[in-house]
């Protein structure tokens, strides 16, 4: 469980502790022909990276071993999957959130 | 606007000595010579190494001919998608004259430690989206993304053929402050403070809250805590002088997909 984002509900329903309030709000939207996650905020731990978030979009769809999952910020550019979340939370957070978009195609080459 | 010419020049003709060694492990027969090549700081491991593989291939089983190649310098598996610069700065911080000893593999690729950026076609959109990064950031995308696709291909292939003219003839869009701005809106700036390869990056603007044009002293300050306090910085094995302008540092000394590669060196208070 340690190792899975956790829904932002289980934020506001509970004192933040410490440990959460270093944790960045990622949202997550679906773009394309890929299923959509209901919960689309998360919080993540600063340090994970991108091909983690990938792994964990690809695990939660219950995706075939040979699908992919693609990765945009802000329906821009596609980070390399070892980049930090905390990178890209400083240079293109808006509103406290980090907003990434997922599809199974590149979308925004 | 990038007027100094010469230093960009002088960027791009930075190389680097590097001597090839085979994995013992991997060798057939004769240990083959080590291979001596001059490199491009600024180019990527996969774009110069096509003769390096072409040599050693000969040398190993048939088995991992067609393997993902990767190289080592001491045992620390070298990132394919940083500049070459980069990695050598960070792994070989004092200059001298002996060239560079690299291992190359065949076989084995670390997949926990190393993205498989491992062909031109994968580089080639990696380097893409660190360009719309970086444009993000100076000109909101504004620059990069009314540029046309032949635009996109002459930067790729003025970096793979280590074509200055046909680089520099469109990147110079891209290292200009938009339209009747002074400068970027924020420097795309990756921070390096050892050699374990993570970088920071941090929004930072050119100009200080009172309209001043920021200079290197000013983004150290910027870097510093309580407890670390940035002392120095170097780039393309250059250290650098405290009182040069950050917009300045941007349009030259940037790698070619955009970025300042800073090595900060931090003293603990």
């Amino acid at each position: 469980m340690a190792d899975t984002p956790e829904p932002q509900a289980a934020l506001t329903t509970s004192t933040p502790t410490d440990k959460d309030a270093s944790k960045i709000c990622v949202l997550l939207n679906a773009t394309g022909n890929v299923p959509i996650i209901k919960k689309r905020t998360w919080t993540v731990d600063p340090n994970k990276t991108v091909s983690w978030i990938q792994k964990f979009i690809h695990k939660y769809l219950k995706l075939d071993a040979n699908e992919q999952i693609f990765l945009y910020v802000n329906q821009t550019f596609a980070p390399a999957p070892d980049q930090i979340i905390k990178n890209l939370y400083e240079c293109h957070g808006t509103n406290g959130k980090l907003v990434l978009y997922y599809c199974k195609n590149q979308a925004w080459g | 606007m990038a007027h100094d010419r010469e230093v960009l020049r002088m960027i791009w003709e930075g190389q680097i000595g590097i001597c090839f060694q085979a994995d013992r492990d991997e060798i057939v027969g004769i240990k083959p010579e080590p291979f001596y090549l001059m490199i491009s700081r600024l180019s990527y491991l996969p774009l110069v190494t096509d003769k390096v593989r072409k040599y050693f291939s000969r040398y190993i089983s048939a088995e991992h001919q067609d393997g993902a190649v990767w190289f080592d310098f001491n045992g620390t598996p070298l990132r394919l998608h940083y500049p070459i610069g980069v990695l050598y700065d960070l792994l070989h911080p004092d200059e001298d004259s002996t060239p560079w000893c690299l291992t190359i593999h065949f076989s084995k690729f670390p997949e926990e430690t190393l993205v498989k950026l491992n062909s031109k076609e994968l580089l080639e959109s990696h380097y893409m989206s660190c360009l719309k990064e970086a444009d993000v950031l100076k000109h909101r995308g504004l620059v990069i993304s009314a540029m046309q696709k032949k635009d996109h291909n002459q930067l790729w292939l003025g970096l793979v053929n280590d074509k200055f003219d046909q680089f520099w003839a469109v990147n110079r869009r891209l290292m200009e402050p938009y339209g009747d701005q002074e400068s970027f809106k924020h420097i795309p700036l990756r921070l390096y403070a050892d050699d374990d390869f993570t970088y920071t990056q941090k929004l930072i603007s050119p100009i200080t809250e009172s309209g001043q044009k920021k200079s290197l002293a000013d983004l150290m300050a910027e870097l510093s805590t309580p407890v670390l306090k940035a002392v120095g910085c170097r780039t393309h094995g250059i250290d650098l002088h405290e009182e040069t302008q950050l917009q300045w540092l941007s349009e030259h000394l940037s790698y070619p997909d955009n970025f300042l590669h800073l090595s900060v060196d931090y003293k603990t208070l």
